[in-house]
């Protein structure tokens, strides 16, 4: 047999492999940038929020003016209520998340007492068959001397409504929603939130170190059971506060937002800030749209609130289409001095 | 019926069919609501079978790395590693799980910090040291003051052995750098952003149990008159049992305390339904810490 010589390789062939060669280069880059999601989830992301952006019908937001807590704070719901195209509650279990992550003297911290009594009133007469209020503190408290320091557990009791801690309320693995959580695909969950049909996440409207702003998004934070996962649940600051609070909302959806801004709270949130007197109620059944408008009536863009930017890319609720409904938004706008920044 | 044969009794009537014990009557058994429910009927000695079908449970949910889990089908070991041990060294458990978890417990490390201005912004922002070496609640995090505290406690019968004595120094530092201004402690953070951030009773109690095992003369006297004002204007089962717990291993007492954890005993013998709070209670209305 003759010796063929140095194997040659073919202008064509080169290309080819050049070319193979830069797709390959550039999807590794791709998945390198994309990084801890992937390059698949990113653009799953990103196409949905797309077409969320295009396609999604617009989300209602009612704001309500209610002065004080001692006006009919009910009334004033049932009215925003009935006009946010909320969902049907009859028959359904429905969980009340307020904000209760420590009872600081002379600081508006939580939820107060009049805003969630009001949500569980609604509900009841709304036909809703079972109401449970519930909350994990944060900041290592249990959740009932909470409760009763802010006058909520003696408005429940005499309601006959459970107060749950959601730190030791039975937690069991259930799988994370989405791809936000990046080291783990199941998240542990309260046995109330495991099993509700609807969340009716009501918290304080205030200024967060972290995140900017806490509203009904970052609230859903103290559904995360600290008896698996420690105080003040590191879990979420490891993964990321924004890919956190995204991954607990598509995770334990339907949850609507009712926004306690009858006093806000601002500068040195989420503990230490001043007490805004503000006459705001925000209810809709969107809560990723009833944070981005809570946010921008207290000064808040989007650009400032980085998981609130980061659902609006993804196409995580419709924080692009809001309908605001009932009181005039110009007469509820308060620019909330900033939290403190590293 | 006295109170404390009450509280036993609930704790006998709620302990589920597998031996162990829930937060919540009716939940699912938990390896930190068992190793308390357990150490409360050993300590009392009233009812030894309940309380070894509680040892067998926790030693059942063992998992293959020595450590627990909430639960015994969790499949990550943490925090409550420590809990099972406090239970099952005084319960007399199997000597040999005992040294796993032992092994288990020194080998569990924090997130450490090697990037020189993470570090440096750690120590402005929240005024810590984020590289002494504590004990994290979860692997891979970083370190907290309740798993510390609890896992200087688990380690105290060993503080002599070589092997455990500069874990255990190291685990004292991590707890006097994150002392709160003025005395006592929170989860671990004593300011944030300049704002001092205030203590909170059960870390404060289950930190001077600790420091009352393995290192005595770190605590001060701010630390428990903080204990003191905090348990009490908490108010909950947990923060006046465990407080009064921490004050019983300083022989010291706190009346108005004691008084007010036992007015909230329910007429079924518990605290708040739960096993978990009636087992602290037991423990600090009838002789302390064991």
């Amino acid at each position: 047999m003759s010796d063929p010589g140095p194997r040659r390789i073919s202008r064509r062939a080169l290309l080819r492999l050049l070319l193979l060669g830069g797709i390959g280069g550039g999807l590794a880059a791709a998945e390198w940038i994309t990084r801890p999601a992937g390059l698949a989830r990113y653009l799953t992301w990103a196409g949905r929020g797309a077409v969320t952006r295009l396609a999604a019908r617009p989300a209602a937001v009612v704001l309500a003016r209610c002065p004080s807590y001692h006006d009919d704070v009910l009334a004033c719901l049932t009215e925003a209520w009935a006009q946010a195209d909320m969902p049907d509650v009859r028959g359904k279990r429905v969980l009340v998340k307020p904000n209760l992550i420590d009872f600081i003297e002379g600081y508006p911290v939580t939820t107060a007492a009049p805003v969630v009594t009001a949500v569980v009133d609604l509900l009841a007469e709304a036909g809703a068959s079972e109401i449970a209020v519930g909350d994990g503190p944060g900041f290592r408290r249990d959740a009932l001397p909470v409760a009763q320091a802010c006058g909520l557990a003696a408005a429940l009791a005499e309601r006959k409504v459970p107060f749950v801690d959601l730190n030791y309320d039975d937690p069991r693995p259930v799988t994370a929603a989405d791809g936000w959580f990046f080291r783990t695909r199941t998240l542990w969950l309260p046995r109330h939130v495991r099993e509700a049909d609807l969340i009716v996440s009501v918290p304080k409207l205030k200024t967060h170190h972290w995140a900017g702003v806490s509203l009904s998004l970052k609230n859903l934070f103290g559904i995360v059971p600290g008896a698996r996962y420690g105080w003040p649940k590191n879990l979420l600051h490891i993964n990321g506060i924004t890919p956190s609070i995204l991954g607990l909302y598509q995770t334990v959806r339907p949850v609507v937002a009712v926004v306690d801004g009858i006093v806000g709270m601002e500068g040195d949130g989420p503990l230490f800030g001043a007490g805004v007197p503000h006459g705001l109620l925000a209810v809709g059944a969107d809560p990723v749209a009833v944070d981005v408008a809570c946010a921008g009536l207290v000064g808040f863009g989007l650009a400032e609130v980085h998981h609130l930017a980061v659902a609006a890319w993804a196409g995580v609720g419709r924080a692009a289409a809001i309908e605001l409904r009932g009181a005039p938004a110009d007469a509820l706008r308060r620019r909330y001095e900033r939290p403190p920044a590293a | 019926m006295s109170e404390i044969a009450a509280a036993q009794a609930f704790l006998l009537r709620t302990q589920n069919s597998d031996g162990g014990w829930g937060y919540v009557v009716g939940h699912a058994s938990n390896v930190e609501a068992t190793a308390v429910a357990a150490l409360a009927l050993t300590c009392l000695a009233g009812e030894p079978a309940a309380a070894r079908r509680g040892v067998a449970w926790l030693q059942a949910a063992q998992r293959a790395d020595g450590g627990w889990g909430l639960t015994a089908d969790d499949a990550e070991s943490g925090w409550q590693t420590a809990w099972a041990l406090l239970a099952l060294v005084r319960c007399r458990g199997d000597e040999a799980v005992v040294q796993r978890g032992v092994a288990q417990l020194l080998a569990a490390q924090p997130m450490h910090f090697d990037r020189s201005e993470d570090v440096r912004w750690v120590k402005a922002v929240l005024g810590i040291n984020p590289n002494l070496r504590g004990w994290p609640w979860l692997p891979g995090q970083v370190a907290w003051v309740e798993p510390t505290a609890l896992t200087l406690l688990a380690l105290a019968p060993w503080a002599a052995a070589p092997e455990v004595s500069p874990r255990l120094a190291e685990g004292v530092g991590y707890l006097q750098d994150r002392r709160c201004n003025g005395g006592g402690w929170n989860v671990g953070n004593p300011v944030m952003f300049s704002r001092p951030l205030p203590p909170r009773a059960v870390p404060t109690a289950w930190v001077l149990l600790a420091l009352a095992a393995v290192a005595p003369q770190a605590i001060q006297d701010d630390d428990v008159r903080v204990l003191r004002s905090e348990m009490l204007a908490d108010g909950g089962a947990s923060a006046l049992a465990w407080g009064l717990l921490a004050l019983a291993a300083l022989d010291q007492e706190e009346r108005v305390a004691a008084d007010r954890l036992r007015a909230g005993q329910a007429a079924d013998g518990g605290w708040d339904t739960s096993p978990y709070h009636t087992a602290a209670a037991l423990l600090a209305l009838a002789g302390g810490w064991p």
